[in-house]
């Protein structure tokens, strides 16, 4: 107990006099606070895009109802026929909602798979499910170059500056000589070891958690609001920087020199961060490889081919592709939509079993690479913080399938009206389905949390071995 | 109350240290003198525990060291060749930790004493070591053993490196450490500072003690000399 | 005395445990990021053949049919893959592959692979791009981070003043020896890419220019990375400072820069939403180009243009089908619709680039990134390039069946179905990419920050053996 109090206080003067740690503070608030405004400023786009749509939906609104008004009331207006709103099919496709995908409170810690998604979709009674076209227009060099967000900070920065604080801290004691000098008193080296390294990783945990809720105060994150999911995002990080004081731990141990310790580490990092996830998706999309594209158009062209010429059976083949005129023709009206639908709807039968063997590859593939996240501690944290953000690809998978149930129930909410050839009033407005959208609810974190400190003590584990290998067959540690 | 009984260390084949018979009692100062890769540092490493003997036991204070490794080291101090100690720390802030980390609790008055006694100068006492010469380092290490009350002091080349000035207030403070019965073994190439600070010199080669003096009965020129035919090398000066 | 310098330097380089086990680790990473990227463009273009050919059967077999139901039931273009692909990905990762070329509406190129791919590959390839751009920087790093710091700390620094040694001279023997494996690395991994590409040159045009190219640009990179790594050695006062040094600066210019610069151009330029800009086309085809001339208004005047021109008093009376050539006008009239706002993206991305340029000052990487995907034509203007000539196609191929429609029937017929061979007159859609030529030019801003980087590098260390 006594050692612990020297070194508490020896190890904390001795960081703190060093010039490192202050460039360490400096430099974390700096990317942290980069990171979370850039994060933030995405956020707030992503708001007022959502924000300015169903501002422009209100305003539709009212101008439909107004002209709904003027039509019940038995006015002329001035609007082309197939647009008038008082048939269900006009107001199914010319009033759709607004299905959107809101920001979460803490979506500016990990971009995710959010550049590269739309976050709002307005799906009409007419367009088939296949049309919904769920790709954002982001320019594909960001997309490549990918986001500087708080994740990229913790998962590709935090380990180096760990590595640069703690590569050396045994390394630097032998290399001085101080390390005999200590192997004299009557201590035990690893628990020594132990503390020194605790209690740099103890203040390095400090100063993240300081550094990144002055940020986050300052970019006006609701921090009290999300105080849990802040806490869980705050333990998995710190959890991650636990397994890389271990590796330094370990690494100090049975390497010899700074420099070799160095290098080590930096492999490691170069490995764990860089190298394994790449390996790991080259290999998911190796082993499981998503059948191509141009074929699967191929295929669906030849069916769509082949049921369209089934289709021709059931209508016109000019209304099918101008479908707006047939209104024009209400002696057509109710049939055509009727047909259209049931032949939209053909299609969609067919093309289903080719859609979903894409599906089920892409499946296989998020299996596959799930068995071996936690072959790399980035690939864990990287989906934590995707998790925590409600930006990652199951979130937007979510998003997806809430879309194409709305836009079922948008459909089936008008069809019997179609049916039943009614019209539709000022009074059916208030009863028009409205989009909420429901974020997943992921795995819980405390199963990356667990990974990570079981690998951290299992590197710790390796790392003590060194104590134990008998000094005949290494130099000593000392 | 360094013993060692048939002390041997063998890394493989080669022998480093040969069945060492050694014997410094309280109040001794036993200089062991050898060239490089005789020994020496060997014979220190085994009394610190810090490598073990392939046979052969060591002694510091009546304790076997291999199998009271902590127990022992209550009871030494050791200064090692190039000590450095914690450069961005003063002269007080290492000796507060080193005796600290140790197990003894002293206050800041009971710790600027040991360093006066060590013989630094009391402006040095919050200077940073960056700024200390080897000298002044040393006698914060001598602080250190008075600070730990040691019985045994282990010393490794301590007069490489100073100044005629330094080297002889360092073998003063050996001689008062001496006074107080602790018992000192040092390892050196000094013939001089061995002469005049040692009780008993010891003359080692390839592993083995060859030659045993009592100080007081030889002169340095015959100390010389002996050292030199245990070499092996024909005396020039006769 | 150089090569003296050279010889110890390589040897204590090679006597050096770590730096053996870097440079076979990264020869082992490329050997297998070539083997993967080679299978892989194989397979790609064993697709994209397929795809086309498929296609094509599809477009030609659709039997006797009205032409506009073509035009509605569309074709597609798909994006071919070059060779240099191989060795540098670019974005093709993240753009789609193929293009749907229907009647009225300008598509985007669909399915992306990444949108196919689970988050993970977010993270990056295993490709010759990613050793090459990443990975051989942080081995100049590793292996040169302590030229000179060892020589201060062994001592060794003094002997050699001592000794005479000239600055430059030592400066020269360490630049060479630490530049030396990184050139044969990329010679090596450049010419074992350019006998796999030659072996397959059945898909696309493989040259030996355009790999030359690349290599040179890649080699300029690395003297700009052993040059500063070089200079922070010389300042640095200990290793340990040095190796940090040089590693933030690796930091920066790869992993840090790209995102902050990337993040920064969005924010100022950015793209639309794609509601928006549908919402955008779609106001514009209805009022007409900016507002004025609705396609109503434009119809009318061209009904009376042509009435006049042919000297008739009805529709009827023309000697083709009005409605179809009306058709074929009003075509043309929103492609340029789409044509404005798909040169608003164009501009935005033009002056995102310029975001780039300027960031480029804080990164060697930016211009090296992009001229080496420019040069493998995996870069986002080959992407612009291939659009524009599959619209240029698509609006051809709406005049190929309006004029059909308008040749055979008169205004006013209905049911006029081509005939089953018709279909084969269309051309197929060839596309050409641009030449190494043209390439160089567009990014000569590029071309000249690289050179930029370089002159500043050397200038450092220049002015280093000047102290020496």
């Amino acid at each position: 107990m006594m050692m612990f109090r020297y070194n508490f206080k020896y190890e904390s003067i001795l960081l703190f006099r060093s010039k490192w740690i202050q460039i360490l503070i400096a430099l974390l608030i700096l990317l942290f606070g980069f990171a979370t405004y850039n994060g933030q400023q995405k956020t707030q786009k992503r708001k007022a895009d959502i924000e300015k749509v169903t501002a422009e939906i209100q305003v539709s609104d009212l101008n439909m109802l107004k002209l709904l008004d003027s039509v019940e009331q038995g006015l002329t207006v001035n609007a082309r026929p197939w647009t008038i709103p008082n048939t269900p099919m006009a107001v199914g496709n010319y009033h759709p909602r607004v299905a959107s995908k809101p920001p979460s409170e803490l979506s500016f810690l990990a971009t995710g798979q959010s550049d590269m998604f739309t976050h709002f979709v307005k799906p009409t009674v007419r367009g088939d499910d296949l049309a919904l076209n769920f790709s954002e227009m982001t320019s594909p060099v960001q997309l490549l170059f990918g986001s500087f967000d708080v994740a990229f900070v913790i998962i590709f920065l935090l380990p180096l500056l760990i590595i640069a604080f703690s590569y050396d801290v045994l390394s630097s004691e032998r290399e001085s000589g101080s390390l005999r000098l200590l192997a004299a008193q009557p201590i035990l080296l690893y628990k020594w070891l132990l503390q020194k390294l605790a209690l740099r990783f103890f203040w390095v945990a400090i100063i993240t958690i300081v550094a990144l809720l002055l940020v986050f105060v300052a970019n006006q994150v609701p921090v009290v609001d999300n105080f849990s999911t802040i806490l869980t995002f705050l333990s998995v990080s710190l959890a991650y920087a636990f397994f890389w004081f271990a590796l330094a731990f370990a690494v100090n141990l049975w390497a010899e020199s700074s420099a070799k310790n160095a290098v080590a580490l930096l492999g490691l990092w170069v490995v764990f961060v860089l190298l394994i996830p790449s390996i790991l998706n080259q290999l998911g999309s190796t082993l499981y490889p998503i059948p191509s594209r141009g074929l699967m158009i191929n295929e669906m062209r030849t069916i769509k081919a082949e049921a369209t010429e089934r289709q021709d059976e059931i209508l016109d083949n000019y209304l099918r592709d101008h479908p707006e005129y047939a209104v024009n023709d209400t002696t057509q009206e109710r049939s055509f939509w009727h047909s259209y639908m049931a032949s939209q709807n053909l299609i969609k039968k067919k093309l289903e079993p080719v859609l979903s063997e894409y599906e089920n590859q892409l499946q296989k593939q998020q299996q596959l690479l799930d068995r071996f996240t936690w072959l790399s501690p980035a690939i864990l944290i990287q989906g934590s913080m995707n998790q925590l953000a409600d930006n990652g690809s199951e979130s937007y998978e979510g998003y997806r399938n809430q879309v194409i149930s709305f836009a079922k129930e948008w459909r089936d909410h008008f069809l019997p009206m179609l049916y039943n050839n009614q019209a539709f009033s000022s009074g059916d407005y208030s009863k028009l389905p409205e989009f909420t959208y429901t974020p997943i609810s992921g795995k819980s974190q405390s199963y990356v949390l667990l990974i990570l400190l079981c690998s951290g003590l299992a590197v710790l584990g390796f790392g003590a071995l060194r104590f134990y290998v008998s000094s005949a067959e290494k130099h000593s540690i000392i | 109350m360094i013993i060692t009984n048939n002390l041997t260390k063998k890394y493989g084949d080669f022998t480093a240290l040969d069945q060492l018979e050694l014997s410094v009692k309280e109040g001794e100062i036993y200089c062991l003198l050898g060239a490089n890769g005789a020994g020496k540092t060997t014979t220190i490493n085994l009394l610190l525990g810090f490598i073990e003997p392939t046979s052969g036991s060591a002694f510091i204070n009546q304790l076997n060291v291999q199998e009271n490794t902590l127990e022992t080291k209550r009871f030494l101090a050791y200064i090692p060749e190039n000590l450095m100690l914690y450069p961005s720390l003063s002269a007080l802030e290492n000796l507060d930790y080193f005796s600290g980390i140790g197990g003894e609790d002293l206050n800041k008055n009971q710790l600027k004493g040991f360093l006066e006694e060590a013989g630094l100068q009391s402006d040095a006492f919050h200077k940073r070591i960056a700024s200390f010469s080897k000298g002044m380092r040393q006698k914060v290490g001598i602080a250190i053993a008075l600070a730990k009350d040691a019985k045994v002091l282990l010393l490794d080349e301590p007069t490489s490196g100073l100044d005629p000035k330094a080297s002889n207030e360092f073998g003063h403070l050996l001689q008062k450490l001496r006074g107080k019965g602790v018992a000192t073994l040092m390892a050196t190439h000094d013939l001089f500072r061995a002469k005049e600070v040692a009780t008993h010199i010891g003359i080692m080669k390839d592993g083995q003690l060859k030659q045993e003096f009592v100080a007081a009965d030889i002169t340095l020129s015959q100390l010389e000399k002996a050292y030199l035919e245990t070499m092996e090398y024909k005396t020039i000066v006769a | 005395m150089i090569r003296k310098t050279i010889n110890k330097e390589l040897k204590e380089l090679f006597r050096d445990g770590r730096v053996r086990t870097s440079i076979f680790i990264v020869l082992l990473l490329l050997g297998v990021a070539v083997w993967i990227s080679s299978r892989q463009y194989q397979q790609t273009n064993a697709d994209y053949a397929a795809a086309k050919v498929s296609e094509r059967a599809v477009w030609e077999n659709q039997g006797e049919k009205n032409p506009h139901s073509a035009a509605h039931y569309g074709t597609y273009a798909f994006k071919p893959k070059y060779p240099l692909s191989l060795v540098d990905q670019g974005v093709d990762k993240y753009v789609g592959t193929s293009i749907f070329l229907e009647a009225h509406k300008r598509n985007e190129a669909e399915f992306s692979a990444a949108t196919d791919q689970t988050g993970l590959a977010r993270f990056g390839d295993l490709t010759p791009d990613f050793i090459l751009l990443f990975i051989i920087p942080l081995l100049i790093v590793l292996l040169g981070n302590n030229a000179f710091t060892k020589e201060r700390e062994l001592g060794t620094y003094t002997l050699l003043k001592s000794a005479g040694a000239k600055g430059w001279k030592i400066v020269l023997g360490k630049w060479t020896a630490l530049f030396l494996p990184v050139l044969i690395i990329t010679v090596l991994l450049l010419i074992l890419a350019g006998l796999v590409l030659s072996n397959l040159s059945d898909y696309g045009v493989f040259q030996w220019s355009s790999l030359t190219a690349m290599g040179v640009v890649f080699l300029v990179y690395y003297s700009v990375f052993t040059n500063l790594v070089l200079w922070v050695s010389y300042m640095a006062k200990r290793s340990g400072i040095s190796l940090v040094i040089s590693l933030s600066l690796w930091i920066i210019a790869c992993l840090a820069a790209p995102k902050a610069a990337s993040n920064i151009a969005e924010a100022r330029h950015p793209y639309p939403t794609r509601q928006e800009f549908a919402a955008n086309v779609l106001k514009d085809k209805d009022a007409g180009l900016d507002g004025h001339n609705p396609w109503s208004k434009e119809a009318k005047l061209l009904e009376e243009q042509v009435l006049t021109e042919y000297k008739v008093d009805s529709l009827q009376q023309l000697p083709f089908n009005f409605s179809a050539y009306l058709a074929q006008k009003g075509e043309e009239h929103e492609a340029e619709v789409y044509f404005k706002h798909y040169n608003y993206l164009k501009e935005q991305y033009d002056n995102q680039s310029g975001t780039y340029r300027s960031l480029a000052l804080l990164s060697p990487f930016l211009p090296t990134r992009f001229l080496s995907m420019a040069i493998a034509q995996t870069d986002y203007a080959t992407h612009w390039d291939f659009s524009d000539a599959a619209e240029k196609y698509r609006i051809a191929t709406q005049a190929f069946l309006n004029n059909n429609t308008a040749q055979n029937t008169r205004y006013g017929e209905r049911g006029y179905k081509a005939s089953a061979d018709f279909w084969q007159k269309l051309p197929q859609f060839e596309y050409e990419p641009p030449t190494l030529g043209q390439i160089l030019e567009n990014n000569r801003s590029n071309l000249n920050t690289l050179g930029l980087w370089t002159l500043f590098s050397f200038a450092l260390l220049f002015f280093t053996t000047k102290k020496i």
